[in-house]
């Protein structure tokens, strides 16, 4: 079986600064893997390598998805191979409407994978369909991306757009930052609706409170730029009544 | 040397005129065509010293052997298709309404599409006879566009002749967009025109009017235009501009745009300026009356070499009123843009609200933007803000946007659509608002993404 994502010792910085130190991580289909660590561990730099952001400097490793060198694509292409990473801050984009960019969106993607564009009324039917996964109201359509929307509806404007797209691997960066408990809920519902036996899912967090609604298979722990712990469910429970600075104990004793 | 070139072609012209008014010589309209011509004579063709033309700069073009004069017989007459096909889509996105077109300066009824008899619509020439005769017209005419504190003003009043009056009876809401086609016929001379168009909106009306420029064939056309709008109490004008000429098209276009806003009554106006070689544009909106609004937007998409210019001003001359202003500005390859908003609160206009905000974004190293709000505020009990900002593109968001599969130059190009798109959102017109949508889009590369 080949995996859906394979990292083998990335390292990666910003300008002069190395922030990933050596990352290990196999994701096969059908996963989820939790990835939580403390501020300034590396997280969302993980999250930005993986979906091509230019401010980042891959040094050294190699990442594989679906056997494919992913550090070798744009992001686009990343997007259209199947990979979707949704934003800890959703973009503002006045002027264009959620539903127009979508269709490009999904178009672009059916055109990689040699398929006809969607009929506007299959699409529209598409869309309701996948709105209602995150209890989204269809007013949204016609505004303008992300423009005034409030952080919740942002995020499960992502989840949406992730419905849409359905992606063979997301990256959830922070999804549960700034949610309150029912629109965790219905992210979380949205995320679950979603998986699959041939998708995975990665889902960045800094608090376990998201995996009580999106049970993990596995939970690494990044600190410092390294996996220092990967576990099952049970770690995040541990994380989350100890702390991390056992981790980051144990692990400056290891170094 | 190149400006005695012009002020002698000005002066040729008027006597070419004057040779014409026959028993009018001394009628009202002639009088005004005089004194135009010694305030266009007093004031000089401005140079970049001059305040109000520090950006704008006339000297290049100025000193062309430009002509008045039409040879009749020497090309084939002008046809509508012409009109059209000079138009960018724009005449067959208007279809439905009526043409009003204007050939080297000249209303040419025989090319408008016009019907004789709409109930409560009359357009005519504007000739002496008429100003003679009608005194609506003769109080309106340059009334609202000062001689005396714009030299282009005064060259159009100096050489006025066979204008355009397009006057709307009271309670008269006209379904029909009327299009004023302004042609610059240059397939055998540089050539000089000057349109001049008068607008007498009555109480209660209600119109959609759209003003466009264009030319035929490859010599220059210097078109100095002026349109005077009186917009009678509890009315609603729509003033559409465009300069969006065929590519290549050597129009330099300096327009005046002048209206007067009655109690309750609205002035919509849109400045789209999508490709000429040059284009000055000065607008202004007086509140003469409470209750009486305006709301100006403006949108500019420039590459090459091309210039806009945009002097706007808001003059609350009364209490109680209202303006909104908004214009955007995208500028690629060595293009120059200027924005110059002006908004009077005159002492005795308290409770006015006026708000004002110009955004810019260049897209090339050489493309430069000149960007001035000023607003003179007398009163205290008012309400106004201004607000200019000039950048780049967000880079963050075309990541986002090729996060989704869209790949980095379409993203581009939506992201910039986007930007100027958010200006004609504000356009009721919506045959008007697709074109103008789709003709940006055309112009970035882009296809048409509002919501």
């Amino acid at each position: 079986m080949t995996p859906i994502l394979q990292i083998t010792d990335l390292t990666a910085g910003i300008e002069e600064r190395e922030i990933l130190k050596g990352i290990t991580l196999t994701v096969n289909p059908g996963e989820v893997h939790a990835i939580m660590g403390p501020n300034g561990s590396g997280k969302s730099t993980l999250a930005s390598v993986l979906a091509g952001r230019a401010d980042y400097t891959v040094t050294g490793g190699t990442v594989s998805f679906m056997g494919k060198d992913l550090l070798d694509m744009a992001p686009e292409e990343r997007a259209r191979e199947g990979m979707f990473l949704a934003f800890q801050y959703p973009v503002e984009i006045p002027g264009v409407s959620t539903a127009n960019f979508l269709k490009t969106s999904v178009n672009e993607l059916r055109k990689h994978r040699g398929q006809e564009p969607l009929a506007p009324a299959a699409f529209l039917s598409l869309m309701r369909e996948r709105m209602k996964l995150v209890e989204m109201d269809q007013s949204f359509l016609s505004r303008s991306l992300n423009d005034g929307f409030s952080g919740g509806e942002k995020k499960r404007n992502e989840i949406f757009q992730m419905a849409m797209l359905e992606p063979v691997l997301a990256v959830l960066d922070e999804t549960d930052s700034g949610l309150d408990i029912d629109a965790l809920r219905i992210v979380a519902g949205g995320v679950n609706a979603l998986r699959s036996s041939s998708t995975a899912t990665i889902v960045i967090t800094h608090y376990q409170r998201l995996l009580d609604y999106i049970v993990p298979d596995v939970v690494h722990v990044l600190w410092n730029g390294r996996i220092v712990r990967s576990g099952g469910k049970e770690l995040a429970l541990e994380l989350e009544k100890r702390g991390y600075d056992w981790i980051k104990a144990e692990s400056a004793v290891e170094a | 040397m190149s400006t005695d070139t012009f002020t002698t072609i000005v002066q040729t012209a008027f006597d070419a005129v004057a040779k014409g008014v026959n028993g009018q010589a001394s009628g009202p309209m002639h009088l005004q065509r005089v004194a135009a011509l010694n305030a266009f004579t007093k004031q000089g063709i401005p140079t970049t010293r001059h305040e109000e033309w520090k950006y704008t700069n006339v000297m290049p073009f100025i000193g062309l052997p430009f002509s008045s004069e039409r040879h009749e017989g020497t090309t084939d007459p002008l046809t509508i298709d012409d009109i059209s096909q000079s138009s960018s889509g724009l005449h067959e996105a208007l279809e439905g309404g009526w043409t009003v077109a204007i050939i080297n300066g000249r209303y040419e009824q025989n090319l408008s599409s016009v019907p004789q008899h709409v109930p409560g619509l009359t357009i005519e020439a504007l000739t002496d006879e008429l100003v003679a005769t009608d005194s609506a017209v003769r109080t309106a005419l340059g009334s609202l566009a000062p001689i005396d504190l714009h030299p282009f003003v005064a060259v159009n009043a100096a050489l006025t002749h066979q204008g355009v009056v397009i006057r709307l009876d009271a309670n008269i809401t006209l379904e029909r967009t009327i299009h004023i086609a302004i042609v610059n016929d240059v397939r055998q001379q540089d050539t000089l025109a000057t349109p001049r168009i008068l607008v007498l909106a009555g109480a209660r009306s209600s119109v959609d009017i759209v003003e466009s420029h264009h030319t035929i064939g490859s010599f220059t056309a210097l078109d100095i235009s002026v349109a005077e709008c009186v917009l009678r109490p509890e009315c609603a004008v729509r003033y559409t501009k465009i300069v969006d000429a065929v590519p290549n098209s050597t129009l330099k276009n300096i327009s005046s745009i002048a209206a007067s806003v009655e109690h309750g009554s609205r002035f919509t106006s849109f400045a789209v300026s999508l490709g000429a070689s040059f284009v000055r544009n000065d607008l202004l909106v007086r509140l003469i009356e409470p209750a009486s609004e305006t709301y100006l937007y403006g949108a500019s998409v420039l590459g090459g070499s091309e210039y806009a210019d945009n002097h706007t001003v808001v003059d609350h001359a009364v209490h109680h009123c209202h303006s909104e202003e908004l214009y955007k500005g995208l500028y690629d390859g060595s293009s120059i843009g200027v924005f110059n908003g002006k908004i009077f609160v005159r002492p005795q206009a308290q409770k006015t609200t006026a708000y004002q905000s110009n955004h810019t974004i260049l897209l090339s190293d050489k493309a430069q933007v000149n960007a001035k709000p000023q607003l003179e505020i007398w009163a205290d009990d008012v309400k106004c803000s201004h607000g200019a900002t000039s950048g780049q593109l967000n880079e963050e968001a075309i990541f986002y946007l090729r996060s989704r599969g869209i790949d980095a130059d379409k993203a581009r190009a939506l992201m910039t659509y986007a930007f100027v798109a958010e200006v004609l959102e504000h356009m009721d017109h919506d045959a008007l608002r697709l074109h103008c949508e789709q003709r940006i889009a055309t112009k970035l590369g882009a296809e048409p993404f509002a919501p």
